[in-house]
């Protein structure tokens, strides 16, 4: 059975009759007759046969993974940001912030891109700008360039507000799984002022693998 | 007595305005003089929401930006607005905006009836958006409701009725209606400890449009329910906030399989 999770930017994929491990495909290099059996993220309804809620996937991916009762799980991705919150192994709470929390992934990955980055290499900055979304943070950096910053300390700014924004939408935890594209970030995962597991990019590909078996009651 | 009383010479065939839900004795009135009552807090034109903006700022609630929208390109003959409790603070600032553009008469009425006609609707076991068309279209109407057999419920939407009904398409036709809807029913909208009931046996959404006073009741309350989802949408529902609801039923285990409680 072929399992995708059709992010904006990038689609990951599995093939549960192989014993190989999920795939990473740029979502633009996706051919364009492209189907999977299930599916969950933006383009999923029009690419698979049938379809998974994204923040269902990431429940039920969240509860394969982490083996403890209380959790909270962040989900950042290209394009949005959403949360869920467990409490005695039942779901409590709940986000999806694809409005305020705009393009956030993709924005940092093209500061990346366009500034010439290796976020390996970015010290954490002590403050941050306040951001709110991708889009609107972009301004906030090219202000600071313009004041006299360098491109590395506003682009490491811009990186911590993002982090930040994306704490507080998921409930200020003392310790936050994180899921998606930005675990790989270490500037990302630094600016959290909490403990951070990482989780890595495949956690909605296994909630499709949970999807047929697992109940939430 | 509420406003203007009008007679039936007045009303006849004489489409008219309302806002929110007007005292029975208005409804009433309206009624005997078989006056077609328009609501204006529903979308009744094809038009941008954008052309409130002259009047209304755009960061304002959705269904107050849809009544000015309505007032100013629909013919009426004249608008009962309900203002206060059984409404909102804003309405009244928006009856005043009306007074002083229009050139129809614009009638502030503040609804305390407490006559309780009972909410079969929003305890039957009609799909959630024909339960919300029926309760919506009843305000028009000063008859008590016909009997419907209840259903034990399995999920619960608590708020006003939304600008954009597609939210409630993915919710069971076994869900239960609380919240200022439920007041609308019963034809007591300013009855708050109605209002604030909710079934803490059954997982339930809390809605309230973006930027309306209600926003306060459905966190306060969302907060203390055991099974909760807090949900605004502004002019329509985004595909976030449909995907949220659909996540927490499913999650909650009301979809695939939910079973009835309370």
């Amino acid at each position: 059975m072929l399992l995708a999770d059709f992010g904006t930017s990038y689609c990951k994929l599995l093939d549960t009759a192989q014993n190989a491990g999920p795939q990473i495909i740029p979502a633009r290099e996706l051919p364009r007759d492209f189907q999977a059996d299930i599916g969950t993220g933006h383009n999923a309804k029009r690419r698979s046969t049938s379809t998974v809620n994204e923040l269902t996937a990431l429940a039920r991916g969240g509860r394969r993974l982490i083996s403890e009762p209380d959790f909270t799980l962040l989900d950042c991705g290209s394009r949005d940001i959403k949360f869920v919150r467990f409490k005695n192994g039942e779901m409590a709470d709940m986000g999806w912030n694809a409005e305020c929390g705009a393009s956030m992934g993709f924005t940092i990955e093209l500061l990346a891109q366009y500034y010439r980055l290796d976020y390996a290499a970015v010290p954490v900055p002590e403050s941050g700008f306040s951001v709110t979304c991708g889009v609107l943070g972009l301004s906030s950096i090219f202000d600071a360039v313009a004041a006299g910053s360098s491109e590395l300390e506003a682009a490491a700014k811009f990186v911590r507000g993002i982090a930040r924004n994306a704490f507080r939408f998921a409930g200020s935890p003392e310790r936050l799984h994180l899921s998606g594209g930005l675990c790989d970030n270490p500037l990302f995962t630094a600016c959290f002022p909490c403990e951070i597991v990482p989780l890595g990019r495949f956690v909605l590909l296994e909630g499709l693998r949970a999807s047929p078996q697992e109940s939430f009651r | 007595m509420n406003g203007i009383p009008m007679n039936s010479s007045q009303a006849m065939h004489n489409k008219i305005g309302i806002v929110g839900v007007p005292p029975l004795e208005i409804i009433r009135q309206l009624n005997e003089a078989q006056a077609i009552i328009v609501d204006l807090d529903e979308p009744q034109l094809f038009l941008p929401i954008d052309q409130s903006d002259q009047y209304l700022p755009r960061v304002y609630c959705a269904i107050l930006r849809t009544v000015l929208l309505n007032a100013l390109n629909l013919r009426l003959e004249r608008i009962y607005v309900d203002v206060g409790p059984g409404k909102c603070d804003c309405a009244l600032h928006v009856a005043a905006v009306l007074k002083d553009i229009l050139s129809i008469p614009v009638v502030a009425t503040r609804n305390t009836d407490t006559q309780s006609f009972g909410f079969p609707v929003c305890q039957s076991s009609l799909p959630l958006i024909e339960k919300m068309r029926r309760i919506t279209k009843g305000v028009q109407s000063c008859q008590p409701w016909p009997q419907l057999p209840s259903c034990p419920p399995t999920a619960g939407f608590w708020g006003v009725p939304p600008r954009d009904f597609s939210i409630l398409a993915p919710f069971p036709d076994s869900t239960h209606i609380y919240g200022w809807t439920r007041c609308m029913e019963n034809k007591t909208p300013a009855d708050l400890e109605l209002e604030s009931y909710c079934n803490p046996a059954v997982p339930t959404v809390f809605f309230a449009q973006s930027f309306c006073a209600k926003t306060a009741l459905a966190k306060h309350l969302a907060a203390r329910h055991p099974k909760a989802l807090w949900v605004d949408c502004d002019v329509s529902a985004g595909s976030s906030a449909r995907a949220k609801i659909e996540a927490f039923l499913e999650l909650s285990g009301v979809l695939g399989g939910g079973r009835a409680a309370g």
